[in-house]
């Protein structure tokens, strides 16, 4: 086990997390990869304006440069863009995106620009517009305390490291020969390398000065440089025209000192590291309107679709026409057959390369919607079958055909039976939607990794989300309780 | 008197198990025709399909003025009818009113409900009309006080009688009758018996299958015996049930009369 475990479940639930994402973060990067060849890598640089509505993106998870504090994204690299903005006489909206996919999200249009603590290099100054630097730093090589080996660059051949796929960081620990596990940002691969599951890690020596600072860590330590110095730049697509008149903004933020100011707040004053308690505490709100305007719309949209879905399926697979029946199965088997989360991914980074792109929340409505369709489809079936044949024989005798047979008798009937079974269906989707964070839908959980990147408090605001969870569970499954009296006062027991 | 139902050379098997072999049957307008016979000799078949719930595979049933030569049905994968064929079941369905020996009431529905749903959904009758037509039959099977309640409030002789009433409500030239008394407490059974007398002194034409001997001698103009699936002696009361010409009819009246 690893050295100077504080709360070893904290780190375990991160283990977790991360290695939960370590996994899906192979997807994003081929959907970048592929988007990649899109035409618009124009060579010659033409003069445009800034769009009058600016759209930036950021990972939102990097502190000090950008994250979420008190439920509002900031930090320095955000605070430059707001200057520049104001200075331009632009808004400026900016986009949440994990790292690895910032630069799939700039090719497809998603965004404007790119504020993530962008390092300059030649590859990016190829496929990109690039800024004038607004920041100078370096990299450092962080490594547990007890570590006695590892000194430099070269010391880190074949060590297990973990990386954003796509950083620059990334990149320059393979070149130094390092086994790169991919991570989503630099508190997932700190917390890793606390856990002894990693042996060292490269990134920006501001972004680790701070989180040691604010998680107040003396579990790791700097123990080397990357020899170069490295600046940032904002990254925009090759041909968008804008990049000199933020030029204009960054020299003149230099020449005021407003930049040395903001990089004051940043880096040098010490961050007020919150307690427990105040984390939660400011993070209370922030959750509860992820859980309001994100899972409730989501689980509710989603289910009701569903049903809709559930029920034409149910009755497509008791037809006796064999291909309506053959693809309500195949329909079902496909449902059942394949991870929700992989549902999600085809339809949010997968479709888009056939032109079919939606945006994360209606993609995660129509993923859920399907999904619900499938598993609701069989319930609904056996609920239908359920009802004796008595009751078809009786609307039959009454003159019913099949359609009115099912609307007035048999459906009512059935519905009671589908309650219970449905109903665990609807509570298994509240917590399902939690997995739309991951296609950067601002929901419960997503509020709380954007709480939980920067303090490093995972027990604590994972089982703050955990609590919101559980109500809205618990209040279902009083619903549910009274809805099956209600639906079940006529039948005689 | 004209014949209301006129059923020729009705067959019907499942798989390699005949029910009905070769059947024909009058039934003049306006008269009762009760048919006993065993479990299993197809008296409960032979009434389903007058009321198109079992298909016959051939033989012809005319009800009315709607003729079904079932050898032209063929029905397709899981009972599928051709949509001209599927019209012509319709209309020869509504030519009668079924009462099941379980009731089958909609329960999700009030006794009111469950008599007007046919004549409001299917018939497309107003509902105004179709409730006061409603609460009118449910007050001549002595239920006019219940039209509120739920099936799963009633006694199993007051549903059966929910029952009568919604079958009364298609307004259909014919009553079927499939053993209503079969599954009720003894003490009930009079209340449903008495109805359905009221009904045929009303005129009504009825076919009624059942173990009552005593309802069939008091009610019937009609006695028709079946076993294996054949007739094996019609005739009037006074005739099948109290001088029966045949072994069969003889052993099976015993054993119903005398069970020890």
């Amino acid at each position: 086990m690893p050295h100077n475990l504080r709360l070893p479940a904290v780190r375990w639930l991160g283990a977790l997390i991360v290695l939960l994402f370590g996994a899906f973060v192979a997807l994003p990067a081929a959907g970048a990869a592929t988007s990649g060849s899109h035409p618009q890598s124009i060579g010659r640089a033409s003069t445009a304006s800034v769009p009058k509505v600016l759209r930036v993106g950021t990972e939102g998870t990097y502190p000090p440069f950008d994250f979420n504090q008190n439920g509002k994204l900031t930090g320095y690299d955000v605070e430059v863009v707001q200057q520049i903005a104001q200075r331009l006489g632009v808004k400026v909206q900016f986009v949440q995106i994990p790292f690895d996919s910032l630069f799939a999200a700039l090719k497809a249009g998603r965004i404007d620009m790119i504020a993530d603590q962008i390092t300059i290099n030649s590859e990016r100054k190829s496929l990109y517009d690039l800024s004038s630097p607004y920041v100078d730093t370096t990299g450092v090589i962080v490594a547990r305390s007890s570590e006695k080996n590892i000194h430099s660059l070269a010391d880190i051949k074949g060590k297990r490291a973990a990386e954003s796929s796509t950083s620059n960081w990334g990149d320059i620990a393979r070149k130094a020969g390092a086994k790169i596990q991919t991570v989503e940002g630099l508190d997932q691969s700190l917390s890793l390398l606390q856990q002894g599951r990693i042996d060292v890690l490269v990134n920006d020596q501001l972004a680790v000065k701070y989180a040691i600072r604010v998680t107040g860590a003396t579990d790791v330590k700097i123990v080397g440089t990357t020899p170069d110095a490295s600046q940032s730049a904002f990254a925009a697509r090759k041909g968008s025209g804008f990049m000199p008149q933020i030029d204009t903004q960054i020299a003149a933020m230099k020449s005021d000192g407003s930049l040395k100011k903001t990089y004051d707040k940043w880096f040098t004053v010490q961050p007020k590291v919150p307690s427990t308690w105040d984390t939660i505490r400011t993070n209370l709100v922030p959750m509860l309107k992820g859980l309001v305007t994100g899972t409730l719309p989501l689980t509710a949209i989603s289910f009701v679709a569903g049903l809709v879905i559930a029920l034409g399926v149910a009755i497509a697979r008791m037809s006796n026409r064999l291909v309506l029946s053959g693809v309500a199965r195949a329909y079902i088997a496909i449902i059942r057959g394949t991870p929700l989360l992989v549902q999600l991914f085809i339809i949010f980074f997968g479709l888009p390369e056939l032109g079919v792109k939606f945006s994360p929340f209606p993609a995660a409505i129509i993923a859920f919607s399907l999904n619900v369709g499938g598993y609701a489809a069989e319930t609904i079936r056996a609920a239908i079958q359920s009802i004796p044949r008595g009751q078809w024989e009786a609307a039959s005798s009454v003159g019913m055909n099949y359609p009115t047979a099912l609307r007035r008798v048999i459906i009512p009937q059935a519905a009671r039976t589908a309650v219970p079974p449905l109903s665990n269906e609807l509570i298994s989707l509240v917590k399902d939607t939690s997995l739309a964070s991951t296609i950067i839908v601002t929901e419960l959980l997503r509020k709380a990794q954007d709480a939980a990147a920067p303090s490093g408090k995972y027990l604590e605001l994972y089982s703050t989300a955990a609590v919101y969870y559980l109500v809205v569970c618990l209040i279902l499954a009083f619903a549910q309780d009274r809805l099956e009296g209600r639906l079940g006062r006529f039948v005689a027991r | 008197m004209s014949d209301l139902v006129q059923v020729s050379g009705l067959a019907k098997a499942f798989g390699e198990h005949a029910v009905l072999k070769d059947i024909s049957l009058r039934v003049p307008a306006g008269s009762v025709t009760v048919v006993l016979g065993p479990s299993g000799s197809g008296k409960t078949t032979l009434l389903r399909a007058l009321n198109a719930l079992e298909i016959p595979d051939s033989g012809s049933v005319r009800i009315a003025e709607v003729e079904v030569d079932f050898a032209k049905i063929t029905p397709g994968r899981g009972g599928r009818l051709s949509k001209e064929q599927s019209r012509l079941i319709a209309r020869y369905r509504a030519q009668s009113g079924m009462v099941f020996q379980s009731h089958n009431l909609f329960p999700h529905r009030t006794v009111l409900q469950n008599v007007t749903e046919g004549p409001i959904v299917v018939q497309k009758r107003p509902a105004a009309e179709a409730a006061a037509s409603a609460r009118e039959l449910l007050a001549k099977v002595g239920l006019a006080d219940q039209a509120d309640k739920h099936p799963f409030q009633l006694s199993g002789g007051q549903q059966q009688r929910v029952g009568i009433a919604r079958a009364l409500a298609l307004r259909p030239e014919l009553l079927l009758f499939d053993e209503p008394t079969s599954a009720l407490d003894p003490e009930l059974v009079g209340d449903v018996l008495g109805v359905m007398r009221d009904l045929a002194q009303e005129g009504r034409t009825m076919i009624v299958v059942t173990h009552e001997v005593r309802f069939a001698q008091q009610v019937a103009d009609q006695v028709l015996f079946i076993d294996g699936g054949s007739v094996v002696e019609s005739g009037p009361p006074s005739q099948v049930i109290a001088d029966p010409q045949q072994e069969r009819t003889r052993t099976f009246l015993r054993r119903i009369l005398d069970p020890l």
